[in-house]
């Protein structure tokens, strides 16, 4: 409801609606979709580098010591992320 | 009767159906509170979950619903006459189609964004997800066939188009390259990628581009269709799909709204006879027609749109009604446009759907005093590319099922081209022996049976939540009783010219044909098995819940 509100204030409310409706329909699947490949990349090193959080030890803890505090603020999405149930109906959308 | 009623009845039944009936449910039924937190909000994680504005979201749901089959659909369905397809729409929407694309949204929603699959495993049983993925992996086949065979039809009747699609490839790579590589305004790039289509539809205007005689010429486009969708499914998807798909959508728009604009201009009468008959050929109004329109009215593939991609976006659960309901609505009025047009052709006018499809195009280009063959080359470009851009994206998830589905008891499925090269050699098979008819109707009955399916997930869910379901139920029960209706007529008559060798009119039918006939009937035989197995623990799983139900207010 917030954001509805913020939302009122930003833009006016019909033209605003429909540059986002196009933006929809035009490229929103395309930015999604970079974003999951990034995401995809992302999660993949995370992975590499502090796989043994998840019982699978890759690099040495030294590195990944090293690296820690860069990945800190990504690891519960990305332990979420890699944990989570997946078929391949999760690419269809 | 004026063709500009069939929109005005759809913006009428839009405007009750969102505001009185789709509200109400979303109110008081399935309670909608803006202050529980959404998947998207919970476990915003950037890639799958991102809270997403609403008008967003609404526009991605009808981009990723609407595609060849609302437009199809209709066109396919005029030999009953418009009134059958008209009332389908119409009602179909109301009652059904919004209540499968909302429900199938918001269970998700409260299932912390579980797909299909998941929810299928805890709410039914752990053998119905695998059928299901297997039933998933047949549907997206049927639409594979039945698109290339639209693609094929659309180039082998219209020579003075194929080019244009061709180059439609080419800009797609270059707008790829120049967006990602090039770091060129997007503005700039889609301009180019535009004119070079319309360049190459301009020049191929000048010449007919066919090989051979006619049956020749159709296969050169089949295999066409498949190598463009065997680089969709094996290039990155935002060197070719996407650009594609992007481009696309500007060329469609564009004759979409010539299309609208000609209508409302002209507001010409329908010329096409009301109805026919209750039985055209060999093909009874129910259930067919019900099969036959399935986007537009009501489609499965909604669902599997709702629950995986927008049920993860959705940046509060008040915006389900007018995301997902809403661009099943806006859907309706598309497929009334296409049956407008369709419906305005002379009523001897015959053909396949792109040529009746070009035929309405061609009138209202006339309409507008442009040059009618405009018109007559862009209704097959408009069929064409709407069913060529979801071949490829279905193709390319076709490789990703069977690597899902067998990678593990076949290794070799895990490789992208070999799971990409059978998804193309099955889908050959089907067409070049198939008769598009079947394979029409057997994708329409996949789609409803996924319909069905989402609705009976809704139904119990909502059962299991001790909420009113019957505004699920009963449109469950009767998409599963009429789906399976058509699959059984259409096995009946598949597998009766497969076993006599003979067509139902008594003629001795080409071995080629018989063969399609196993094929498809085989794959009906298999959808009926799937479903009657996934109703079972279905009814099994809704009266388990019941049960829980009525124990507890016995305990009580």
């Amino acid at each position: 409801m917030g954001d509805d509100k913020k939302d009122k204030k930003k833009g006016f409310g019909l033209g605003k609606n429909l540059k986002e409706f196009v933006y929809g329909m035009a490229a929103h699947d395309t930015a999604r979709f970079a974003l999951k490949t990034r995401g995809s990349m992302e999660h993949l090193f995370i992975l590499i580098t502090m796989g043994d959080m998840l019982g699978i030890p890759i690099l040495p803890p030294y590195y990944s010591l090293r690296l820690l505090p860069y990945v800190v603020p990504q690891i519960s999405t990305w332990k979420r992320r890699m944990l989570r149930e997946k078929d391949f109906t999760d690419t269809l959308a | 009767m004026n063709s500009v009623v069939l929109p005005v009845l759809g913006a009428v039944v839009y405007i009750v159906g969102m505001r009185v009936y789709a509200s109400y449910i979303d109110r008081k039924v399935i309670g909608a509170d803006p202050k529980r937190a959404t998947p998207a909000r919970m476990y915003a994680d950037g890639v799958d979950f991102m809270p997403t504005s609403r008008s967003i979201l609404f526009g991605y749901q009808f981009k990723s619903i609407a595609g060849a089959a609302p437009v199809l659909g209709p066109i396919i369905a005029i030999k009953w006459g418009w009134l059958p397809g008209l009332v389908w729409i119409l009602l179909g929407t109301f009652f059904i189609g919004w209540v499968q694309d909302y429900t199938s949204a918001m269970v998700s929603v409260r299932n912390d964004g579980k797909t299909f699959g998941g929810i299928s495993f805890s709410f039914i049983s752990p053998r119905a997800r695998t059928i299901l993925m297997t039933f998933i992996y047949l549907y997206l086949l049927l639409i594979a066939a039945a698109f290339t065979n639209i693609v094929a039809n659309a180039l082998a009747n219209a020579p003075r188009i194929p080019l244009a699609i061709a180059m439609l490839g080419v800009a797609g790579v270059i707008v790829g390259y120049l967006i990602y590589h090039g770091r060129m305004h997007l503005a700039v790039v889609t301009v180019i990628g535009l004119a070079l289509f319309y360049v190459a539809l301009v020049l191929n205007g000048q010449f007919d581009l066919k090989f051979g005689s006619a049956h020749t010429n159709w296969l050169v486009w089949v295999v066409f269709a498949l190598v463009f969708s065997l680089f969709g499914s094996l290039l990155p998807i935002w060197s070719f799909v996407q650009p594609i798909n992007y481009l696309s959508f500007y060329i469609v728009l564009i004759g979409m709204a010539i299309a609208v604009l000609g209508l409302v201009v002209k507001h010409p009468a329908m010329q096409r006879p009301m109805l026919t008959g209750f039985t055209v050929g060999n093909m009874p109004l129910w259930p067919m027609l019900f099969v036959t329109i399935a986007c537009g009215a009501i489609s499965g593939w909604h669902g599997i749109v709702s629950s995986t991609g927008t049920s993860r976006q959705l940046r509060s659960e008040t915006d389900a009604r007018p995301v997902a309901a809403g661009a099943m609505f806006m859907e309706m009025i598309l497929a009334l446009i296409a049956l407008a047009i369709v419906g305005i052709t002379a009523a001897g006018t015959t053909g396949s759907p792109d040529q009746l499809f070009a035929s309405g195009l061609g009138s209202i280009f006339g309409f507008l005093h442009l040059p009618e063959k405009w018109g007559l080359a862009y209704g097959p470009v408009l069929i064409a590319i709407l069913a060529i851009t979801i071949l490829h994206l279905v193709v390319r998830f076709m490789r990703i099922a069977a690597n899902e589905l067998m990678g593990r008891v076949l290794p070799v499925m895990r490789v992208p081209a070999i799971g990409t090269v059978v998804a193309l050699i099955l889908t050959f098979v089907l067409v070049i022996t198939g008769t598009f008819n079947y394979i029409w109707v057997l994708f329409g009955s996949a789609n409803q049976l996924m319909a069905s399916l989402a609705l009976m997930i809704g139904s119990i869910w909502l059962v299991s939540e001790k909420k009113k379901a019957g505004f699920a139920l009963v449109p469950m029960v009767f998409m599963y009783i009429t789906t399976m209706a058509a699959i059984i007529l259409t096995c009946k008559q598949l597998l009766q010219q497969a076993f006599t060798g003979l067509s139902l009119a008594g003629q001795k039918l080409p071995a080629g044909q018989v063969a399609g006939n196993w094929i498809a009937g085989t794959i009906g035989v298999v959808l009926f098995v799937a479903a009657l197995v996934l109703a079972y623990d279905g009814v099994g799983a809704l009266l388990r819940f019941r049960r829980a139900e009525t124990t507890e207010k016995g305990v009580a």
